[in-house]
């Protein structure tokens, strides 16, 4: 009898003292996050940022295990696409662009609302709006892209030629450049994306930042007369010879290596390049960043500028119960200790000294904006954005006729956003 | 009972009876044990090809985003697709494929086969290795090959183009100009997809018994004489397998047209693959992505019948 109850006591000590052991487990474990991301934290100079990032975050809060996934290009995008469709497999939080492909996910209840925790985050209003969808606040953009004028100013000064404040000074400088033998813009539309840059800005030139702004609201057409000017006016460059002789073969690769080289004297793209052109391993010569220039007569101002979120990042709604970590992490991401790491890109961060001259001007530039008009391709839902890009290659066509190609894209545009009003 | 020459027989009725009741116990116990074997490549061919199949007809019936309902448009999605430059391009460009696939390639391998074993030597083993090596070759490797050798200002053409001071060979944009660039992409696919019908040619050819070789020579034919009249009848029916093999590769022909040139430049490159992978991971546009697969699916189950039929009627030379 005695020997029973003493097995039975000794059994039910062992049981309470696991039990206590599994609690004390569980609660010491830190809460796991996991982020996706593009870039390797290494030491890849470009990658300097989400190196800090990670490591920082990381010493920084030991409560939590930060499991950080570098998927790449497009490995990053492909894969995100893909959870978000199934619903299953998602990441807490994960590196994004916002505008409407961010949009998309929010509508369908994939993301997290972080309105209240984020709203009084310090940073940018175009940033913070880049992270937004229909009045609710996602993610955050520590980091944000213009469009502008690179210039190798080594070049101007050795021919004496002043960085062009308008369409007409820009043609008579890319007209001498040519005439000497120096294509006068690079631009990789091989690649089609980066296309957009100029194209956005001479589209506003003529029609004014709302241009856009209507027809994607069906308040417009995307075959009206700015969107046609602009796309003629282009395929006029074109066949002046301005972006040389094989524009179609030129990747974005190439491009950057013409203006590197000196081989081509102006570049108008994202200020994401400000780190390349700044680094005098990659290039020896010096070059600048201007606001696009004003076409006379036209509605465009020089303050109207195109943008995008550079680096940003979005939480699930999978992390719904762990949204102390989420904010944290995301605060993180917006704290000048990483911030301060990047080497070229504008950071949306105040108090976040810029790493170069480059990166300055391209600050100042961002500075004196007035209107910010993202990125057609992030501002468009995706089924419209590579049709988009698909259709400005004609511009690189001579005998294209660009009216046929838009009015192709509005019918498009159409199927899927309704007729224009 | 017995029957008119003595031997016993058993009544018609009996018979029959004795029949259907042996025929009643084998028919059970056979069909049951045919179902056990069969059941799991039908389980595998619904799960895994019916399905799919079925699933893929009815996607292309709606409108889908992959987030969210999917809704019923009926066939508006093949309306929209038809009506589409994009999509009326990759259509032409893939039976052109096809086409100068049938007429360039296969005459190619089968002169390069011919030729290897009439005039067979020591390098013909090297050759025929050296020939295949390039149909193994993964397709990033050789799309990154074409795209340095057609490359404008510092790949190999244009570099050579450049030492020779051949300017009019430099200012050809070979992936550039959407005149050309089919071409150029053709000419690395040539490359690459002629190995396989080449050493399947030469085995073929290889099996020609030596009788008929030596006849031919004793009867004074050329060597353009026996392949005309002998070895292309004999090598007929793998000639047959090629085109087919060619045809249905060439309406499903991805790889290198989206590696070299993705399908440009202004869709002078792109296929029908290319478009499904485009509007499904790209647009968003899983039921026209579907409607493409749809589109490729009848396109080869055409093309294969009609192939087959063509072979019947000519037969078999063996």
């Amino acid at each position: 009898m005695f020997r029973s109850k003493a097995v039975v006591f000794v059994t039910l000590l062992l049981l309470v003292s696991l039990c206590f052991g599994l609690l004390a487990t569980v609660s010491a474990q830190p809460v796991k996050l996991v982020v996706w991301g593009r870039d390797l934290p290494d030491d890849d100079p470009a990658h300097a940022y989400v190196k800090a990032l990670v490591t920082g975050f990381k010493a920084n809060n030991p409560d939590i295990d930060l499991e950080y996934v570098a998927l790449g290009d497009p490995g990053l995008t492909d894969k995100t696409k893909v959870v978000m469709a199934s619903g299953s497999g998602l990441p807490d939080v994960f590196q994004s662009w916002g505008g409407s492909v961010m949009g998309g996910y929010a509508d369908a209840g994939r993301l997290l609302d972080l309105t209240a925790e984020l709203k009084d985050l310090p940073c940018s209003p175009a940033a913070r709006e880049a992270m937004s969808w229909k009045g609710k606040i996602y993610g955050v953009a520590p980091f944000f892209a213009i469009a502008g004028l690179f210039v190798n100013e080594d070049l101007f000064d050795a021919y004496g030629y002043a960085v062009p404040t308008t369409l007409k000074e820009l043609e008579e400088v890319a007209d001498a450049f040519l005439a000497k033998g120096i294509q006068p813009f690079a631009c990789g539309a091989r690649d089609k994306w980066p296309v957009l840059a100029f194209y956005m800005y001479l589209t506003d030139r003529y029609g004014g930042i709302e241009t856009f702004a209507d027809a994607q609201a069906r308040r417009g057409r995307f075959d009206s007369e700015p969107f046609v000017k602009a796309a003629q006016h282009y395929q006029d460059w074109v066949k002046k010879g301005y972006f040389g002789d094989m524009p179609l073969s030129e990747a974005y690769g190439d491009a950057q290596q013409l203006m590197a080289t000196g081989k081509a004297a102006m570049h108008i793209t994202g200020s994401w390049m400000c780190a390349q052109y700044s680094d005098e391993d990659f290039t020896d010569q010096t070059i600048g960043f201007y606001a696009f220039p004003v076409l006379e007569g036209g509605k465009g101002k020089v303050t109207d500028i195109m943008g995008q979120t550079d680096i940003g990042f979005a939480a699930t709604h999978v992390a719904a119960d762990k949204k102390e970590a989420v904010v944290r992490f995301l605060k993180y991401t917006m704290d000048p200790e990483p911030c301060a790491a990047e080497p070229g890109r504008i950071c949306s961060v105040p108090g976040v000294p810029s790493p170069s001259r480059l990166n300055e001007m391209a600050s100042a530039v961002f500075g004196t904006a007035e209107v910010v008009q993202f990125w057609w391709d992030q501002d468009l839902p995706p089924m419209l954005t590579a049709p988009l890009n698909d259709a400005m290659q004609n511009f690189f066509i001579p005998d294209a006729d660009v009216k046929s190609v838009l009015t192709e894209y509005e019918w498009l545009v159409e199927d899927h956003l309704g007729p224009a009003k | 009972m017995k029957n008119g020459t003595g031997v016993h027989v058993l009544p018609q009725t009996t018979i029959l009876h004795r029949r259907k009741r042996e025929k009643k116990k084998r028919d059970w116990n056979s069909i049951i044990f045919q179902a056990i074997f069969l059941l799991p490549a039908i389980a595998f061919l619904l799960v895994f090809m019916y399905y799919p199949i079925e699933e893929t007809f009815r996607i292309s019936l709606t409108r889908s985003v992959g987030l969210g309902d999917a809704d019923f448009i009926g066939f508006q999605n093949y309306s929209r697709l038809f009506a589409s430059t994009e999509f009326r391009a990759g259509f032409m460009n893939v039976l052109a494929w096809a086409f100068w696939s049938i007429v360039i390639q296969i005459p190619l391998a089968f002169f390069i086969a011919f030729s290897l074993t009439a005039y067979r030597n020591r390098l013909t083993g090297t050759l025929r290795a050296v020939y295949y090596l390039a149909s193994v070759m993964p397709s990033a490797i050789v799309a990154m090959l074409g795209r340095f050798i057609f490359a404008p200002r510092f790949g190999v053409i244009a570099s050579l183009a450049e030492a020779l001071n051949w300017t009019w060979l430099g200012r050809i944009d070979f992936l550039g100009n959407p005149d050309i660039a089919f071409w150029s992409v053709f000419a690395v696919a040539t490359w690459t997809y002629t190995g396989f019908p080449i050493v399947y040619f030469m085995a073929n050819i290889e099996q020609i018994p030596m009788e008929i070789r030596e006849s031919a020579q004793l009867d004074g034919a050329t060597q353009g004489q026996y392949a005309r009249y002998i070895v292309i009848p004999w090598v007929s029916y793998a000639i047959r397998i090629v085109a087919i093999i060619s045809t249905v590769g060439s309406l499903k022909l991805f790889d290198l047209p989206w590696l070299i040139t993705s399908g440009g430049p202004v869709h002078a490159t792109t296929t029908l693959a290319i478009i499904l992978y485009k509007q499904g991971f790209v647009n968003w546009q899983y039921g026209r992505a579907a409607a493409v697969g749809v589109v490729i699916f009848l396109l080869s189950l055409i093309f294969t019948v009609a192939q087959f039929s063509i072979q019947r009627k000519g037969g078999d030379v063996n």
